[in-house]
């Protein structure tokens, strides 16, 4: 049966014989090569172990994409759900990059979180200066990277009244933490003025424990769990990419929820 | 090349990084190490900053051995106090999806607490298998609101 599709005039043959050289270049191989030529580089290199740091660059730049992506997606008004008080999981699970045993514990009465950067008032708070802010809570869910989540409950001022407390440049990019564990940490400006970025103090109502990170820790209803450093001691605004732990293995640096 | 090849390669090459970042998701250090030799299971505890909770809300939680792939070994059954008055945890040990397992009873300080589950740190299946099927004699049920306060640990993966 003839086919339906075919047009009622053909073209004249000979046309193929005056486009012969370009037919012949015209190869499914060759396109299937092209197409897969970046691809075929990064799995090439990937074997190279000569080179490992090309292949490592050539992702981290993807990553620094996805983060950029990330950060043009945020909404800074939007908050993540909450939920009761009653689903608070006591007490919460720890994690760390090492074991609860090696947690050294900080003593609140010498603790002191220290200010630099672009803040106009450099001067190192005290718990009391931290509870004397106005305090918020929030019941929202902590995910992990790993794979686990549970829901916690967190109170204490939020990132955004303490930054206008000291007069830190809120047009500046970062707002980078060291911490007493040695878990360097930043995030993006827009999430530090996120409503549900606490410099969270309490878990459930009572002071936080030492495995969670007292005296304070960051607690962010928009990132995931690794973002957020326990036992900080201090605070820096500033324009130039800080990193932190995991993003300096290759983990993203945005990790946005 | 198609419009949208770079788009596909882009997403290739995007998940390739997520899955290096995944190989170090591994923490230098393991969780739930099992005591030191010699170390009574209270002085194993009293390092695992133990945290209070309601023995009510430990019934019902899966028991996880502290291996990476977290095999479940059980479930809470039963919190109870033997003669001495020590908090003892009954677990439906072993079986296959729930039929077969027995209950058997562990010291809580030799278990830790891991978010809404709970491990078994101090001993090894090998170890737990030979555990005597609990009776019920000789125990008595632990209020549910009684306060016990329970070791930590990171999770095992």
């Amino acid at each position: 049966m003839r086919s339906p599709f075919r047009p009622d005039s053909l073209p004249d043959p000979a046309i193929l014989d005056n486009h012969r050289p370009l037919i012949n270049s015209l190869e499914r191989r060759g396109l299937l090569r092209g197409g897969l030529s970046l691809g075929a580089l990064v799995m090439l290199t990937g074997c190279d172990v000569k080179r490992p740091e090309a292949v490592k660059s050539a992702l981290l730049a993807i990553s620094r994409l996805n983060d950029d992506v990330q950060a043009l997606l945020f909404n800074p008004n939007k908050l993540a759900p909450t939920y009761p008080a009653s689903m608070i999981l006591r007490p919460p699970k720890f994690n760390a990059y090492y074991d609860v045993m090696n947690v050294k514990p900080v003593d609140g009465a010498t603790w002191r979180l220290e200010v630099s950067g672009l803040v106009a008032d450099k001067r190192p708070w005290t718990v009391q200066d931290l509870q004397a802010l106005p305090q918020s809570s929030m019941v929202i869910r902590h995910i992990c990277v790993e794979g686990w989540s549970y829901i916690g409950g967190w109170s204490g001022p939020t990132l955004r009244s303490f930054l206008e407390h000291v007069g830190a440049d809120l047009r500046a990019r970062y707002v980078a933490f060291r911490t007493a564990d040695d878990y360097p940490s930043s995030i993006d400006m827009a999430t530090a003025l996120h409503p549900q970025t606490l410099l969270a103090t309490a878990y459930g109502g009572d002071t936080l424990t030492d495995p969670f990170g007292y005296p304070v820790r960051l607690r962010m209803s928009t990132k995931l769990g690794y973002k957020n450093p326990k036992w900080i001691t201090a605070i820096e605004v500033t324009n130039t990419y800080p990193g932190g732990f995991w993003e300096a293995k290759g983990f993203p640096w945005f990790a946005g929820l | 090349m198609t419009r949208a090849a770079p788009l596909r390669l882009l997403i290739w090459a995007g998940s390739v990084a997520a899955a290096i970042a995944s190989a170090h998701a591994q923490s230098p250090t393991p969780g739930g190490m099992p005591p030191p030799p010699g170390m009574s299971l209270a002085a194993s505890t009293a390092m695992r900053f133990p945290q209070p909770v309601r023995v009510g809300d430990l019934v019902g939680r899966d028991v996880l051995r502290p291996v990476e792939s977290q095999d479940v070994l059980g479930r809470v059954r039963r919190i109870v106090r033997d003669h001495n008055g020590r908090i003892m945890v009954v677990v439906d040990f072993g079986g296959f999806l729930g039929f077969g397992a027995r209950p058997i009873v562990v010291p809580i300080d030799a278990m830790v607490l891991l978010g809404q589950d709970m491990e078994i740190v101090a001993y090894t299946p090998q170890q737990l298998r030979a555990f005597p099927t609990f009776s019920g004699a000789g125990v008595s049920d632990a209020a549910g609101d009684t306060v016990i306060k329970v070791g930590l640990a990171k999770p095992s993966h």
